[in-house]
């Protein structure tokens, strides 16, 4: 990402185009996305069709068809869906905000702070649908570590990435060291929260999950005016009458929470929130407040993709969908910046 | 990931204090690995008294507590000095190659790599001994640096912008690969557990004997292009200028840092931190320069690790905390602090 975003004083022409582009793509990942959903739903043990499985998730249909769809495999298929918007809209943001086109929660050890919630419940033999609200307490310890270490009066991009490495590597040792105490069975249970899967989520957690993920998301889309003046850079939006400073940190405050909960769903899903907002910005350009909802499009029907590979196409069983979005999405990455030569700059 | 040039070697204010200070920060040094080397033989869950440890090094003593100390004290310490001096000289390496401050063999995607091939080995053929471990791991390592290196090749030379990336990239491919294997099979993970989090607790001096060849063939590879590494420092064009033969020294560098981190990952499993913290604490105290910097992190190494082995033994009595926990816990701040200093 640059660090200047010129978006606001290019011709009008440009930017109409820009806008007609990302409605149509924005069209296409809609289309995709009720597409996969049905297929998502259909597939299995239980073949039904696309039709008849959309309907039968509003409960149309036959009795046998709506009670496979809304109770083994809607739960699933909404967890990715709303997983993978919330994550590809914390990374969007993530990257705007920091100015820099490696942050993502993964790498700032958002997502890292939500294992180790998870973990630490599943260490003090809690129930399970606490698991959720600790992965989301987990994520915010880590955005607090992260603050503690890297505050000062100013932000400086390289040191808070920096030190959401070392977050992250702290917590990951915290996690190895239950996931060696621990006994066999719940090591595995462990291990699974620290990469990202979709398997056994009920309508509780999708519910309540959801809501939370909905309305931070909502938040988010209320404050883009404010981030779009921020991408013009701290002094000039000084200059227009904001704090830099105060603003950044509440947008991140709101980013971290939206990407804490996404991983309270699914777990740390891998490469979601970082390849996305790259892959938006190649279809339609420098992020605006339109490119956000494509966003979230399109992180959600990658998730769902991803999952739907790891259920009916790849013959492991139990493989967690975090390993095939980190295959897939890390070539491509890598791929995507080098060719760009957009790689990290010496900034701040 | 993030790049930050480290400054280039400058000349000592008085070249005559530094020279006589040099040898003496490295004499102190050693002295502190003795003692270090002596704690590690004395503490653990049986504490037992210097005196004894001596008596039964020399033959002197025998029975229980003698036991302990030759038997498995001894083959630990020699275990954890050998590995952290081969990942405090890789560190080195690796910085100076990169010209990035924060590189060390994690970067090059190695204990991902090792990770991966002995938890498959696990899955697929049953293994259970970390002596059986060594040349999956070794191998393990040696394709991932093999694969971390090719994707950063540019031209004939390496780009080390893209290595680095490409590493981060690779580790978390592979990382995501070993988890999935764990979960497949119960089994594997109780394995496997306990290796992946880096311990030298419990292996015979079998299972470093088979890697100390290449231990060795790194160590030389490393000290024959320190002296260029400095030159490396000053940029790639300043170190063509200055007769330098820029991509034999990365390639044979790169080589060092792979055959000395791989044999370290195979002995001990994935220990983090030691090669980058290593370069970190010694240049304030030897400088920028790979003359000095190189023999100093092989003394800086063996001291971190065991030190942090000794403490792992301490915190939990009689139970013990594995070196690569400790070390990623310890590693954590230092990484924290020193990103605030390369990022003022």
């Amino acid at each position: 990402m640059t660090a200047l975003d010129l978006s606001a004083v290019r011709p009008a022409r440009t930017l109409a185009r820009r806008r007609t582009r990302t409605a149509l793509w924005s069209l296409v990942a809609a289309a995709l996305l009720v597409l996969l959903t049905g297929i998502a739903l259909g597939t299995g043990q239980v073949s039904i069709s696309v039709w008849d499985a959309l309907r039968a998730l509003f409960g149309q249909g036959e009795p046998g068809d709506v009670l496979v769809v809304q109770q083994f495999r809607a739960p699933r298929v909404v967890s990715a869906l709303i997983a993978g918007a919330g994550l590809a809209m914390a990374g969007s943001m993530l990257q705007r905000l920091f100015r820099n086109p490696l942050a993502a929660p993964d790498t700032i050890g958002i997502t890292g702070g939500a294992s180790f919630g998870a973990v630490l419940m599943l260490a003090t033999g809690a129930s399970q649908q606490l698991i959720p609200l600790a992965a989301v307490g987990g994520g915010l310890l880590a955005a607090l570590l992260l603050g503690g270490f890297a505050w000062r009066s100013k932000m400086a991009v390289t040191r808070l990435v920096l030190v959401g490495l070392a977050v992250q590597q702290g917590l990951a040792a915290a996690v190895n060291l239950m996931i060696v105490r621990f006994p066999a069975e719940l090591a595995s249970s462990a291990l699974q929260w620290t990469t990202g899967s979709l398997y056994g989520r009920n309508w509780t957690e999708v519910w309540i999950g959801g809501t939370a993920i909905a309305l931070t998301a909502a938040a988010t889309l209320l404050c883009q005016r404010r981030v779009s003046v921020l991408d013009l850079g701290d002094d000039s939006a000084g200059g227009l009458g904001l704090n830099p400073a105060r603003d950044r940190l509440w947008l991140l405050l709101l980013t971290i929470t939206l990407a804490s909960l996404a991983a309270a769903l699914t777990g740390p899903v891998a490469f979601v929130a970082l390849a996305v907002p790259h892959l938006v910005r190649l279809l339609a350009g420098p992020p605006t407040l339109g490119t956000l909802g494509l966003t979230a499009l399109t992180g959600a029907v990658l998730l769902l993709s991803a999952d739907l590979l790891v259920l009916h196409v790849i013959p492991v069983h139990g493989l967690p969908v975090g390993a095939v979005t980190a295959t897939l999405g890390a070539p491509w990455l890598l791929v995507l910046m080098i060719r760009q030569g957009r790689l990290p700059q010496r900034s701040s | 990931m993030l790049r930050t040039d480290p400054p280039a070697p400058t000349a000592p204010a008085t070249p005559r204090a530094s020279a006589v200070r040099r040898p003496l920060l490295l004499a102190a040094g050693l002295c502190a690995l003795v003692l270090c080397a002596a704690l590690s033989l004395a503490l653990g869950s049986r504490s037992i008294p210097l005196a004894t440890v001596v008596d039964a090094l020399t033959g002197a003593a025998h029975g229980g507590d003698a036991d302990v100390v030759t038997g498995l004290r001894v083959p630990r310490t020699l275990i954890g000095l050998t590995v952290g001096a081969a990942l405090g000289v890789a560190g080195a390496v690796a910085q100076g190659v990169t010209r990035n401050p924060l590189a060390s063999p994690i970067t090059l995607g190695i204990n991902a790599g090792a990770s991966l091939a002995v938890v498959a080995a696990i899955y697929t053929l049953g293994l259970s001994q970390p002596v059986e471990y060594v040349w999956f791991a070794f191998a393990g390592a040696a394709v991932a640096a093999v694969a971390a290196y090719a994707m950063s090749r540019r031209g004939g030379d390496l780009d080390p912008v893209r290595l680095a990336l490409g590493g981060t990239v690779l580790t978390v491919v592979l990382t995501s690969w070993t988890s999935a294997l764990m979960l497949a099979s119960h089994r594997t993970l109780d394995e496997a557990r306990f290796w992946l989090a880096g311990s030298i607790a419990g292996r015979h001096l079998d299972t470093l004997t088979p890697v100390l060849p290449f231990l060795a063939l790194g160590l030389i590879g490393a000290l024959a292009v320190s002296p260029a590494l400095n030159a490396l420092a000053l940029g790639d064009e300043t170190a063509q200028a200055l007769g330098v033969p820029v991509a034999r020294i990365r390639v044979v560098g790169g080589l060092a840092v792979v055959l000395l981190a791989g044999g370290a990952v195979a002995v001990a499993g994935p220990v983090a931190f030691i090669g980058l913290a290593a370069p970190h604490l010694v240049r304030p105290l030897l400088g920028n320069d790979h003359r000095w910097l190189l023999p100093g992190c092989l003394i800086t190494g063996p001291l971190l690790l065991l030190a942090a082995d000794v403490l792992g033994r301490l915190v939990v009595r009689p139970s013990e905390i594995e070196v690569g926990i400790v070390t990623a816990f310890l590693g954590a701040p230092l990484l924290a602090v020193l990103a605030r200093k390369v990022a003022r």
